[in-house]
């Protein structure tokens, strides 16, 4: 498999205060995307995300390490020509249509002006924007800001997209929009690169992960590698049974209108549970198994710290 | 709405109090401290420093300034400083002609001090040695209001050397010279305008103000000698003729036109047949 | 090509400010009221006028330039618009060149608006049309292409507030500058009246553009001084704009 991004002990100093104190941000960071993924990257607020990011998109200048994009220096506008960028709570040129915009953007990157044209508009039709292409910016909604800005990072049809925080700000109809279109990039070839703490979405997109916590990476790998499939508890909601006859089986998470709704975390005790409702004539509203989710971990390496 | 009422009530109030106010105050009239308009005027080489690129309208924002002072008469002692402020002007734009000669008008008719007026022609003609206009002036300045024919004679020489000045200079010159008794260049100039004369006009001055040249020394000349010869024999002669009998003089000069003189032989004089100026 | 396109933008950008119509509007103002001021002169009117409206347009054009251009970068830092464009293959240097050129021909219509009502109001009162102003007003243009460039560079790195402030000291000290030389010549000779030199010639001289009076009295300018002077701007603006894409290179957004 191709590396398409590969990131190699990266260090970050930042002089913080007004007697300038050294803080570092960055504490060796190294992981790599390969061609054709979707690749999450996570961690909380204040961990270093965006600023690896602006280290890859040259923004910031990394004090010590190596940062290659498509087997290049990053640095290099030749590697910048396959790239796309989404930034956070994006802000653009609001006296701009959204067809100006997406044209000034096309025309950075050199393309003809027959070609513009088209390509504007089949940006548009891709996020949805197609009525809203000549309102000026300064008018558009958050979403809206979003996806034009997703459309902003496609225009010349990068192979690698950097994504930061795509579905911070939208109701979840968008985020359903927004997660297909990234779908939809890896299934023409394109590389996503995502960073977010929306575990959920990371969850349900993503192929490999690397969770970075105080500046360093704490793990980094395919999706189910990291999660094991191991079964952390069963939640059965039923009815018919007294909180007195569950005791010791599971932990009563709540009991009204009738039905209860208990975690167990025993194997053993479900089949128990199952015959005794069996035998009281009580009934089986859901037993739903859990395995770790993302979530899960994610809290466990950040309290590890 | 209700409450915005007696705001606006509150403003329109204010508002008409304090202009009638402003009124009042100016009606009531303060002690003038002398010159106090000008508490201190740098002079006009570091002022420059401080225009930053705009010295030529601060001339002129200076100039409309002085001309708005000098012209207000309940000031005490404005022209203590005059002389300053138009060197000031003349330092941030030396090129600016009408103060100078706007300051002279004021010093004569206002300060009536010629000198002065001729002191800022000077400094005009310091800045600008090729602009005529400065010596011409104080050259009328002296003639006219000083009556120093000396001072304007070398005023005019100093302008007619200037390319470009006017032709009435070297009249002027020619004039003055002919009032300090300079014959020589006197005669000599006249000539010249008379020689380079393009005007039919200008040609007959010249030779008005010739005839009356050799008017002057002849008439001159004749009356020493008729004196003389009233001293020898007691009385004047019959007829000029009778000089030359006498052997005093070798021959009767004839004017410019080549007439003869009126001579009265009752009280010796000799006259011009015709008056210079309209021949 | 990357730089034209940024440049455009800038214009599209800095056209729609409305700085640049109340300043328009002053200009035009003061160039008018100089009629008034006309009036109270003796002698001369016409050249209470002139003087009066290339003043105009220089102040006002600094004013435009040091506004306008120190806003410029930093709104885009500020805005975070900048980061989607230094992540596309741009070099820094093309971004900060566009922003350079796009106020640069922003200033040349605002510039050129001026001049029209200026030599308008002129024509009323001589009934000719002065064409020798514009030369004057050519190297206002000159001095304002300069102080764009240092307007830039200051916004590369600093508040707009800061960076108006060290722009006017800039331009203060730009026509400031002549007079030190009378003061070095009271120096004695030595390595402080070296330094003092060496400072003296490394210091902008604004003054060098400066054909006002010339032109308002009708005076000759020596085609040499006219050559040097717009070179001088050159060789000056191409110091500046270095400085600033060296500053603008090595620098984090963070």
């Amino acid at each position: 498999m191709k590396t398409v991004l590969a990131i190699e002990n990266v260090h970050k100093f930042f002089k913080v205060g007004f007697i300038p104190k050294k803080k570092e941000i960055l504490k060796g960071v190294s992981f790599s995307v390969a061609e054709s993924e979707i690749f999450g990257y996570l961690g909380p607020n204040g961990a270093g995300k965006t600023t690896t990011l602006k280290c890859i998109l040259g923004l910031i200048f990394p004090d010590r390490g190596k940062i290659e994009i498509f087997g290049q220096p990053h640095l290099e506008p030749r590697a910048k020509e396959r790239l796309g960028f989404l930034p956070e709570n994006p802000y653009f040129y609001d006296y701009l249509t959204a067809r100006e915009f997406l044209d000034f953007y096309a025309q950075l990157f050199r393309v003809k002006k027959d070609e513009r044209k088209e390509r504007v508009a089949s940006l548009l039709n891709l996020v949805g924007m197609d009525r809203a292409r000549d309102l000026q910016l300064r008018k558009f909604s958050r979403g809206m800001l979003q996806r034009i800005g997703l459309a902003q990072a496609l225009v010349n049809e990068p192979s690698l997209v950097l994504l930061d925080e795509p579905l911070g700000g939208l109701d979840p109809l968008g985020r359903k929009e927004i997660r297909d279109i990234i779908i939809r990039l890896k299934a023409e070839g394109k590389t996503v690169f995502l960073c977010s703490h929306i575990l959920q979405d990371i969850e349900m997109i993503c192929d490999r992960v690397a969770i970075i916590v105080d500046g360093k990476i704490l793990s980094q790998g395919p999706l189910t590698d990291l999660i094991s499939e191991k079964i952390l508890f069963t939640e059965i909601t039923l009815s018919g049974l007294a909180a007195k006859d569950l005791a010791g089986l599971g932990e009563s998470l709540s009991a009204h209108g009738g039905r209860t709704l208990i975690k167990v975390f025993h194997e053993e005790k479900i089949q128990e549970i199952l015959d005794l409702v069996k035998n009281r004539n009580a009934k089986i509203h859901s037993l739903i198994p859990r395995t770790q989710t993302l979530e899960d971990l994610f809290v466990e390496m950040v309290k590890s710290q | 709405m209700r409450k915005n009422v007696s705001l606006i009530l509150i403003l329109c109030l204010s508002c008409l109090l304090f202009m009638g106010l402003k009124l009042e105050i100016d009606k009531v009239s303060r002690q003038k401290i002398p010159g106090s308009s000008i508490i201190y005027i740098p002079s006009g080489k570091y002022l420059k420093m401080v225009t930053f690129g705009f010295s030529s309208l601060m001339a002129d924002l200076v100039y409309i300034w002085a001309i708005q002072y000098f012209g207000n008469t309940t000031i005490p002692d404005k022209f203590d400083h005059f002389v300053h402020i138009f060197s000031i002007i003349s330092e941030l734009d030396p090129r600016y002609v009408d103060p100078y000669e706007v300051g002279a008008l004021i010093a004569l008719y206002d300060i009536k001090d010629v000198a002065l007026s001729i002191k800022l022609l000077d400094m005009g003609f310091a800045k600008n040695p090729d602009l005529w206009i400065f010596p011409l002036e104080a050259g009328h300045y002296a003639q006219l209001y000083k009556k120093d024919f000396p001072l304007a004679r070398e005023y005019y020489k100093k302008a007619m050397d200037i390319p470009g000045a006017p032709d009435i200079t070297k009249r002027l010159y020619a004039n003055a010279a002919f009032k300090v008794m300079d014959i020589k260049t006197a005669w000599e100039t006249w000539l010249e305008v008379y020689e380079t004369a393009k005007e039919e006009r200008v040609k007959k001055i010249a030779s008005n103000h010739l005839y009356n040249i050799k008017a002057t020394v002849d008439i001159r000349g004749l009356r020493s000698v008729l004196e003389k010869y009233k001293a020898k024999y007691g009385r004047y002669p019959d007829k000029l003729s009778g000089i030359v009998a006498a052997g005093l003089l070798l021959f009767i000069p004839k004017d410019y036109d080549n007439k003869d003189y009126v001579y009265d032989p009752k009280t010796g004089d000799v006259k011009t047949a015709v008056i210079p100026w309209k021949r | 090509m990357t730089i034209k396109v940024i440049a455009l933008n800038t214009f599209k950008e800095a056209v729609r400010d409305r700085i640049l119509y109340l300043l328009l509007f002053f200009a035009a103002l003061s160039i008018l009221v100089s009629r008034i001021l006309a009036l109270l002169t003796v002698g001369d009117r016409a050249k209470i006028i002139k003087d009066v409206g290339l003043a105009s347009i220089s102040f006002f054009g600094a004013l435009m330039a040091i506004l306008i251009g120190t806003g410029l970068v930093y709104k885009e830092i500020e805005k975070r618009t900048i980061f989607t464009l230094i992540s596309k293959p741009m070099r820094r240097h093309e971004f900060l060149l566009g922003k350079f050129f796009g106020l640069v021909l922003t200033l040349l219509v605002m510039l050129a608006l001026m001049s029209v009502i200026f030599l308008a109001l002129v024509f009323f009162h001589t009934f000719s049309v002065e064409w020798k102003m514009l030369l004057a007003i050519l190297y206002i243009f000159i001095e304002l292409i300069l102080i764009t460039a240092v307007a830039i560079l200051f916004s590369s790195f600093s508040t707009p507030i800061l960076s108006s402030l060290f722009s006017l000291c800039f331009y203060l000290i730009g026509h400031f500058s002549w007079s030190l030389e009378t003061l070095i010549k009271k120096i004695p000779a030595g390595i402080l009246k070296v330094m003092a030199q060496i400072v003296y010639t490394i210091l902008p001289d604004l003054e060098n553009f400066n054909f006002k009076a010339e032109v308002v009295h009708g005076l000759t300018i020596p085609p040499q001084v006219l050559l040097y002077s717009a070179a001088y701007g050159f060789l000056y603006t191409v110091f500046i704009l270095s400085l600033a894409i060296l500053v603008f290179r090595r620098r984090d957004f963070i």
